[in-house]
């Protein structure tokens, strides 16, 4: 944690200062997850792309106010958050990550007794670099991250790729930290699955 | 919440209880509980190594586009509409 508050302190300040080659650190670490969480929310990849460059102007506007309370990446996901939901809203759409979502994914895995009916298999055919169906598993990952629900999209994105913790997620959301976790609970159990089925 | 400490627990609740596992996030009793379900279910044993790798591949597809997004024109954009900003404003 301390080594992080060092670094993103260090990020800031180039910030700050307008340098080019910090600013290009901060987008390539975030840029595309940005896109892909926008587009959870204004629901087309153009839109997102304009909703995410105001959000980097915001951030380079307001940088000098960041204190290092939350993370950076925490901070920077909260304004991107809000700027498309305004965006939404403009666009006539209400947004809401509220939702206990759809049913259990996993019930039918499971027989009367709650054991399994068929056994999970082993992957050992599952490395990030493997090559099936023309893509690697990395990019059918992220097409997998495409497809899921806006909210566990959203979610996902935030907690399990940009190591926003619980309080960041909830607050930039503007949900429990219940509705959280059912959310991430479901979206890894959808990306599971998925992966399960590039073995078959 | 489950009164009965001594029963074991089902395949159902190991697979709800698996964020919480990979995270350590389970108290001392529950962890234990997870434990001696695993090292006996062999089904539970491997649904748990697919979620480890479900979010390990999950952290690693972020880092792999973000190699790739290498926008330098978009990036010039950026910073040139922040300093027209600031003329404009200053």
């Amino acid at each position: 944690m301390r080594q992080r508050q060092v670094e993103e302190a260090a990020l800031r300040e180039g910030l700050v200062a307008g340098d080019r080659a910090t600013f290009e650190i901060v987008y390539r670490r975030h840029n595309a997850a940005m896109v892909r969480f926008a587009s959870a929310i204004v629901r087309n990849r153009a839109t997102a792309e304009e909703v995410v460059q105001e959000a980097w102007l915001a951030v380079l506007r307001h940088v000098a106010g960041f204190e290092g309370r939350s993370s950076l990446a925490g901070w920077i996901f909260t304004i991107l958050t809000n700027k498309a939901r305004s965006r939404a809203r403009a666009d006539g759409r209400m947004i809401s990550f509220d939702q206990g979502g759809d049913d259990d994914s996993l019930a039918a895995a499971f027989d009367g007794r709650g054991h399994w009916k068929d056994l999970p298999d082993l992957w050992e055919e599952i490395t990030p670099e493997r090559i099936i169906a023309g893509r690697s598993i990395l990019e059918h990952v992220n097409a997998a991250i495409d497809a899921l629900p806006p909210a566990q999209r959203a979610v996902l994105i935030l907690r399990g790729q940009q190591g926003l913790d619980s309080a960041e997620v909830c607050a930039a959301l503007e949900i429990s930290e219940g509705n959280m976790r059912v959310l991430l609970h479901r979206a890894r159990l959808a990306l599971r699955t998925a992966i399960d089925r590039l073995q078959a | 919440m489950e009164m009965d400490d001594t029963k074991m627990l089902t395949c159902r609740e190991v697979a709800e209880r698996s964020e919480d596992w990979l995270n350590q996030d389970l108290s001392r009793w529950q962890s234990l509980q997870m434990r001696l379900h695993l090292a006996m279910c062999k089904g539970c044993d491997r649904f748990i190594s697919q979620m480890r790798v479900t979010r390990d591949l999950t952290r690693a597809a972020a880092l792999v586009e973000a190699s790739h997004d290498a926008d330098d024109r978009r990036i010039s954009a950026i910073l040139s509409a922040l300093r027209d900003g600031k003329e404009t404003t200053g």
